[in-house]
């Protein structure tokens, strides 16, 4: 089938956008904030610090636990 | 990103800015310690079966430790920036939220062979004992890099 294929194609393509933005946030020019910088955004108050860690925390239980 | 220590309220317990610092070379042996440690974990973390009660544990105890250091002896954290730009995060939201429906599709089709869900593309890469290592030690220091948030 094809459809396999493309859902791959789709979440490469995905991933790729997301290492793209990474990177054109580090550089000094740009409006672009880096994961982390955007995440702390976040994460200056403790509802999103809590949400934050708690889906660290799920993203191990998902891979490693079961 | 600047990596200065935010301060502190008065009396808390976390290292304050005028805890004694290790010379640059205790400093170095010490994430030589914690890095050797880590990498101890994930490896002895990596051989567990998944749905066993020795899986969970290795998942609960990271993170049982990041949750002490969080409430109650945060790391020197690296300060958040004072503003976002709209147009900027954005970019992120977009591909976030796309990566999201992508799984969600696969997932609503019951992560069929012919669409699968990201789960069971990353489920086989990391089968192997050294990759799932390797992938459990990017989770610890990401939770690491988070706490520090």
């Amino acid at each position: 089938m094809v459809t396999r294929p493309v859902t791959i194609i789709g979440f490469a393509a995905v991933i790729a956008a997301l290492v793209a933005l990474e990177i054109i946030g580090r550089r000094r020019t740009t409006r672009v904030p880096t994961l982390g910088e955007w995440l702390g955004y976040l994460m200056r108050a403790r509802a999103g610090r809590a949400l934050i860690l708690l889906g660290w925390l799920w993203l191990g239980w998902h891979y490693f636990a079961r | 990103m600047a990596a200065d220590d935010v301060s502190r309220p008065q009396g808390h317990p976390g290292r304050g800015p005028e805890a004694p610092r290790l010379p640059a070379g205790g400093r170095l042996a010490r994430k030589l310690v914690i890095g050797a440690a880590l990498a101890a974990y994930s490896w002895a973390a990596a051989s567990t079966a998944a749905f066993t009660t020795g899986a969970l544990l290795i998942v609960l105890l990271p993170g049982a430790v990041i949750a002490v250091i969080a409430v109650w002896r945060p790391s020197n954290r690296i300060p958040p920036p004072g503003r976002m730009d709209v147009t900027g995060f954005s970019y992120w939201a977009i591909c976030v939220a796309a990566l999201l429906e992508w799984e969600a599709s696969a997932f609503k089709d019951n992560s069929s062979w012919w669409h699968p869900a990201l789960t069971d593309l990353i489920n086989p890469l990391i089968a192997p004992h050294p990759l799932k290592s390797a992938a459990i030690l990017i989770w610890l220091l990401a939770g690491w890099a988070l706490v520090r948030r």
